[in-house]
């Protein structure tokens, strides 16, 4: 694959993917053949081969699907979250139905794509996310407050030290948050809140970096709690 | 509840209980402060009673005493009992008198000779041995026993009285202590003159006397005042204590008689064991009465407890003991027409109560030595006291000599380390019993829990599979009418060549709605109603978009529908999207606008466009209007309504839903 190069504008953003189904990954390429800005920058097909791609050059934004043939995506996710800390992982789902997304988003994804998506919308997509926004459904949204509320409420009684706080929703976040679970479009709340597009999503990039941070955190109490239960 | 604790009582489970008792050691001292307080505790006392001893010493000073064993004696007939006079009057004294060793016991008369029915007996001492006079000196023996006044003179010096009205209940156990004082006695003792007054057949006695500084004999007084009198008094009350005690456990257990006894027994033995500390002189009066008579009820109180314990009748010992208490009751009462209380009739009761307290110990130790371990041990505490009655028995009547103990005092100590046995026994056995019923109810607390938890398993189960069941027959339905019945008339229309490429990609993308509202369907939207027509608008977006469609989001908070299962969910999904469809396909709109509502008991969704509309009446009966005849059985399937307002400046679709489902919808 080419180098990236530097210097172009706009600047060139870089997109891997890791995927067994060869249809979507053609689908990609077609969409971002004509896009002067993204560039097909690496493919694999299992999570193997996925795991081998995070060895060489970051991009941008890497696309995972999370049913791989050896195992879960899931796994490409977290070790893309460690190894290519400035790319925005995406998970691409038939459905963007919660329970994907969301375990996504707790192993670090910054977003989602749907598969059947227009070519438009793909390019669309992956620049927002290359940008620092990313996407959210209703649903996913309620089940992003809900975990929230449930830090918020054990927070206080677990042992969460001192220098690590749980991680809490800002009243603007969980605003913007509840507007879209009440179907608002990510233009319609910026004018509501009087924001431009883009920082409603790169809003909803914070509320999911934090949402990542959240539950490493609460992992590795779980595993300190199970460690002290099993000695 | 109940088999278990029947079971629980079953000789099996009993001598269960007992072989695990018996095989567990008594637990060793575990915590250090527990094994500290033991120590403290018995070096406490043992300290304590080493000062007292201590203390109470001068034994060790014998050497300075003089022991006086020899003496001489006479017996004079008297008027009657007199105050003594406080200058001897030798000259009633004859010169012949009787040598004699000290213990001195006198030769008793069964009967009052016709002379005279009083006596004065004299004891002479001589001292004739070197004397410390400087401290204070005493004279100490531990009893003059007569049951008229008594008096002694000091060389000729009238030193000493007592039992001026006659013996009281406490003379025997008091032992008798002179001191001579310095300034007051300067002179070493030369003559000690003991003057008894007595009636006629009393057994009169003296025991050998000590002289000598007070400091020296104080200790072998007070052991001997302390042991006759102060510590059986100690039992005796501690005894009656316990006798309350049972009383209270008995009021709470009326069912136990043998508390009740044990309280009778108590008092009877306290009242009984009375005359042992009060300075009451002796008379033939109710006082008297109670002392004689306390010991056969006290008997008849331990006979009862005893027949509880073996569960045998014993009736005629039962009637023998009441005959011969009722007797004795009669016979000694104060009253002009019964026994005197002379010596020799006093004698011949106690004689009679100690056989019958005999009787009922042995025949109570035959009757229960098999059968109750309980008895056993009250059989050996009532022999014990039978001995002890026995040999004060012996020193009143002068069977043994003036110095011996009178252990009867010591009868209720026997008796409270007994009951104290007993009590303890069953006090440690109930802790024990409590501590294996509540093991052995919280071990079948647990197996009820593991079934309960069992059952509750299965009917999850039910319930799961159930459930499953349910949604499959859902889902099934769903896809038979509408992403089966399109996918094979898409089929049918590819086969026949009837649909160019961009139809057949239409008729997919449709399918593929039809499949994420079924997913969209059973996501959890917690009877939220906004929430679910918010997925719909964000899985229409892109239709609408590339419709040029614009949207209005004009939709109002909602109460929830705690209604709103996957079920009822997927077709209210249905309902809107087919009105939103109709919309994009057939209207030519540039607007929707999507607004909720609360009205009357329910909400409502309105859907509305700038369309050009359509004959809603004819839509309705037409096979083609099949989508808005759905869209009504449907809204009917979860007991809402539909309807279409339609003209020239467009459509009006409204949703009605019902707040609960349990209120009919208002047609």
């Amino acid at each position: 694959m080419d180098a990236p190069a530097n210097g172009q504008t706009p600047p060139l953003i870089h997109v891997a993917i890791v995927e067994d189904d060869l249809g979507f990954r053609r689908a990609l390429s077609e969409a971002i053949e004509s896009t002067p800005d993204i560039r097909l920058a690496g493919a694999a097909g299992t999570r193997a081969e996925g795991l081998q791609l995070l060895q060489g050059a970051p991009t941008d934004v890497l696309l995972v699907d999370l049913g791989l043939p050896d195992g879960s995506g899931i796994d490409v996710i977290k070790a893309a979250v460690e190894l290519w800390p400035s790319c925005s992982v995406v998970v691409s789902t038939n459905f963007g139905d919660e329970t994907h997304v969301i375990r996504s988003i707790e192993a670090g994804a910054s977003g989602y794509l749907l598969k059947d998506s227009s070519p438009a919308k793909i390019v669309d997509e992956i620049r927002s996310v290359a940008s620092g926004g990313s996407p959210i459904s209703p649903i996913i949204a309620r089940q992003v407050l809900a975990r929230f509320r449930q830090i918020g409420a054990g927070g206080a009684s677990r042992s969460v030290k001192p220098e690590d706080p749980p991680q809490l929703l800002s009243a603007r976040e969980k605003e913007v948050l509840e507007l879209i679970t009440k179907g608002f479009t990510a233009n319609e709340i910026a004018r509501l809140m009087s924001l431009s597009p883009f920082t409603v999503r790169s809003f909803v990039r914070r509320i999911y970096s934090k949402l990542n941070v959240t539950s490493k955190a609460e992992a590795i109490y779980e595993a300190r709690n199970q460690g002290i239960l099993d000695g | 509840m109940r088999p278990g604790i029947r079971g629980f009582w079953t000789a099996d489970s009993v001598n269960e209980a007992r072989a695990v008792s018996e095989r567990a050691p008594p637990a060793p001292l575990k915590s250090v402060p527990a094994a500290a307080a033991l120590i403290f505790s018995v070096a406490l006392l043992a300290a304590l009673g080493a000062l007292l001893s201590l203390a109470a010493s001068g034994i060790e000073r014998s050497a300075e005493c003089l022991h006086l064993t020899q003496g001489s004696w006479q017996e004079l007939p008297s008027d009657g009992f007199s105050a003594a006079p406080a200058a001897l009057d030798k000259l009633g004294l004859s010169s012949d008198w009787h040598a004699a060793s000290l213990p001195l016991t006198m030769p008793r008369r069964i009967e009052a000779p016709a002379s005279s029915a009083y006596f004065t007996t004299w004891v002479r001492l001589k001292v004739d041995d070197a004397q410390p006079v400087t401290a204070s000196r005493a004279l100490y023996g531990v009893r003059l026993k007569t049951d008229g006044p008594i008096a002694i003179y000091i060389d000729g010096k009238l030193a000493y009285r007592a039992q001026q009205r006659g013996q009281q209940w406490n003379s025997l156990f008091t032992p008798l202590w002179l001191t001579l004082e310095p300034g007051v006695s300067d002179a070493p003792v030369h003559e000690i003159l003991i003057a008894l007054q007595h009636t006629a057949t009393y057994p009169v006695a003296v025991s050998s006397l000590w002289l000598g500084p007070a400091d020296a004999l104080r200790g072998r007084y007070q052991v001997r005042q302390w042991l006759q009198s102060g510590l059986p008094a100690m039992l005796n009350a501690a005894f009656l204590a316990v006798g309350i005690f049972a009383l209270f456990v008995w009021f709470k257990r009326r069912a136990d008689a043998t508390y009740l006894w044990f309280f009778g027994l108590a008092a009877t033995a306290f009242a009984g064991h009375l005359h042992f500390y009060v300075d009451l002189p002796i008379a033939r009066d109710w006082f008297g009465w109670v002392v004689i008579n306390s010991l056969c009820w006290g008997l008849i109180a331990l006979h009862f407890f005893l027949r509880l314990l073996h569960g045998r009748p014993l009736r005629w010992l039962t009637r023998a003991v009441a005959a011969i208490t009722l007797l004795i009751g009669l016979a000694t009462m104060p009253l002009p027409w019964t026994l005197p209380n002379s010596a020799p009739v006093l004698a011949m009761i106690y004689a009679v109560e100690l056989l019958m307290a005999l009787t009922i110990c042995l025949v109570g130790g035959v009757a229960t030595w098999r059968s109750s371990r309980e008895g056993r041990l009250v059989v050996v505490a009532l022999a014990i006291c039978e001995l002890l009655g026995m040999s004060d028995w012996m020193l009143h009547n002068n069977v043994v000599g003036p110095e011996g103990w009178f252990l009867g005092a010591y009868t209720n100590g026997v008796t409270f380390i007994f009951f104290g046995l007993l009590m303890y026994r069953r006090y440690v056995r109930a802790i024990e019993e409590v501590e294996r019923v509540n093991a052995s109810l919280a071990e079948r607390l647990q197996q009820r829990e593991a079934e309960l938890e069992q059952s509750h398993q299965r009917l999850r189960e039910i319930e799961q599979r159930q459930l499953l069941s349910d949604e499959r027959q859902r889902l099934m339905q769903d896809m038979h009418d509408g992403l089966g019945s399109t996918l094979i008339s898409a089929i049918r229309s590819v086969e026949q060549g009837r649909m160019g490429d961009a139809q057949v990609s239409q008729l997919l993308k449709d399918c593929m709605d039809d499949l994420k509202l079924a997913i969209d369907s059973m996501e959890p939207v917690e009877a939220d109603l906004l929430l679910l027509l918010a997925t719909l608008r964000f899985r229409l977006e892109p239709r609408m978009e590339s419709a040029k469609v614009t949207l209005v989001w004009d939709v109002r908070e909602l109460p929830a529908l705690d209604w709103l299962d996957p079920s009822a969910a997927l077709n209210i999904l249905r309902i809107v999207q087919e009105s939103v469809a109709n919309t994009l396909r057939h209207t030519r709109a540039t607007v929707i606008r999507v607004a909720t509502a609360v009205e009357g008991d329910g909400v409502q969704v309105v859907i509305e466009d700038n369309g050009q509309g359509f004959d809603v009446a004819a839509a309705l009966v037409r096979s083609s209007g099949r989508g808005l005849q759905n869209q009504r059985r449907r809204a009917q399937v979860i007991r809402g309504r539909v309807e279409w307002v339609s003209g020239e400046s467009g459509t009006r679709f409204m949703l009605w839903l019902p707040l609960r489902q349990g209120s009919p919808a208002s047609a």
